[in-house]
């Protein structure tokens, strides 16, 4: 009796330990890894997110802005607009890429992504703005639907329809496509480490968790 | 029967007289009414006429009642007959016990929605994914298409739909999403569901095992009868 409870004792004092490691997250609980993987995307947390998505916005108000700072040095942040959902998710991708890359010819970096100078930055907000707290539903269309991202960034209808025939915005969506098989999973936002590993959202518990698991999916 | 002889009844022999109740059509048929009636109203009522969209989860909520009106329905075409009643139990309780995992689901989802505390609880999923796999929303998706976000059921009325003026009043009495009492923000459609589905699956886990253990007990009885006819023979 006396040995059986030395060696339960032990056991746990062992789990302790390991608990007390970095061997923290589990596959399966934690993060899953993509049967399909992001191509290239080592070296990257990809951030799959949709305008039509209450989730996104919330953590596009409190999470990502404080996270992406944090991030370690070696990994880059990339949004991924998710055309599939929403009525005018085709509409928001061809926007958000078109304003991505003038961001990035603006000098501004993947870290700067959060901050007032960015393009992106500005229409995502304004978009969830009008979606999810002034209840817009864009029923006269398109065209109304792109008015609202227009505006906020102060671009015209026809200098974005130019923008978007750009080869490299062409070239930023087929990646973007790739977001759907990430969505079907566990819904958006997703969050990706190096193309391969999606963190499970139902169980991030704070930014500094996210921050741990994302270091350790990184060198995985 | 009288009310006073049903509370009698229960008293002097509780686990006899709900195995009776279930061997009767009255409740099974209830239960398939009332489910039947659950789903009628969150689809033509809030969905259709109050522009109400249901969410992924609330989506699943549906399949769990149409469930259990199935298996209530089968059990209520015969309930003396053990292959119905086993097949009426075993959608019933699958059901419901499912429907109180999408509510408790649902309800956190609507927690984290309506408040700073997201953590907990995943997005909201392009597309169902339903128990068997199913395409349910690909049958039918004025039923099974999810075209709400999760956490928000607030009526979201069209450009140019022309409301009666009792659609306005009640769309705009719901305008902050469905509550039991929306000026209170009292009971959630999540709690609401959770407390019909657990309250049916108790219900149910209780009849069966009183019909399990009346079985029993005849069986018990049978034999016993069976082997003191023999003794008396021998005797």
């Amino acid at each position: 009796m006396f040995t059986f409870a030395k060696t339960v004792l032990k056991s746990f004092a062992l789990v302790a330990l390991l608990a007390g490691t970095s061997f923290a997250f589990t596959e399966g609980t934690d993060y899953v890894k993509l049967a399909k993987p992001i191509a290239n995307a080592q070296g990257t947390l990809i951030k799959v997110f949709s305008y039509d998505c209450p989730f996104c916005y919330k953590y596009d108000k409190k999470i990502t802005p404080n996270l992406v700072p944090k991030l370690p040095r070696d990994l880059k942040f990339r949004p991924f607009h998710l055309k599939t959902k929403g009525k005018y998710g085709v509409q928001g991708s061809e926007l958000f890429a078109v304003l991505l890359l003038k961001d990035q010819k603006a000098g501004l970096s993947d870290r700067d992504l959060y901050t007032e100078k960015s393009l992106l930055k500005k229409a995502k907000m304004a978009y969830y703005t009008a979606y999810h707290d002034k209840k817009e539903r864009w029923d006269a269309g398109p065209d109304a639907y792109l008015k609202t991202g227009l505006d906020a960034v102060g671009m015209t209808k026809a200098e974005f329809d130019k923008a978007k025939n750009d080869p490299q915005v062409k070239a930023l969506l087929k990646e973007w496509d790739q977001s759907y098989d990430v969505a079907k999973i566990q819904g958006v936002p997703g969050f990706v480490v190096n193309g391969k590993y999606l963190i499970m959202t139902k169980n991030i518990t704070s930014i500094d968790g996210m921050l741990q698991l994302i270091n350790e999916l990184k060198t995985k | 029967m009288k009310l006073s002889e049903m509370i009698g009844n229960v008293r002097s022999n509780p686990i006899g007289t709900i195995s009776q109740w279930q061997d009767k059509r009255f409740l099974w048929i209830f239960m398939a009414v009332l489910s039947l009636f659950m789903v009628i109203l969150a689809h033509s009522v809030f969905q259709i006429w109050l522009y109400m969209r249901p969410c992924e989860q609330c989506v699943y909520i549906r399949i769990a009642f149409f469930a259990m009106a199935f298996g209530g329905i089968v059990a209520a075409l015969k309930p003396s007959n053990p292959g119905f009643k086993i097949v009426g139990y075993l959608f019933a309780i699958w059901g419901s016990f499912k429907g109180v995992l999408y509510s408790i689901k649902l309800n956190k989802i609507h927690h984290a929605a309506h408040s700073d505390d997201l953590f907990g609880v995943q997005g909201c999923s392009p597309e169902p994914t339903f128990p068997f796999h199913l395409p349910l929303d690909k049958w039918s998706p004025e039923w099974f298409k999810p075209t709400g976000d999760c956490g928000y059921d607030n009526p979201i009325i069209p450009d140019g739909a022309q409301l009666s003026s009792l659609q306005k009043a009640i769309t705009d009495f719901y305008s902050e999403g469905w509550y039991l009492w929306p000026p209170a923000h009292f009971m959630n459609m999540a709690q609401c569901t959770v407390i019909t589905f657990g309250v049916i699956l108790l219900f149910l886990v209780v009849a069966a095992a009183c019909w399990i253990v009346t079985l029993v007990r005849k069986r018990q009885t049978a034999a016993q009868t069976a082997s003191a006819s023999c003794h008396g023979k021998l005797a």
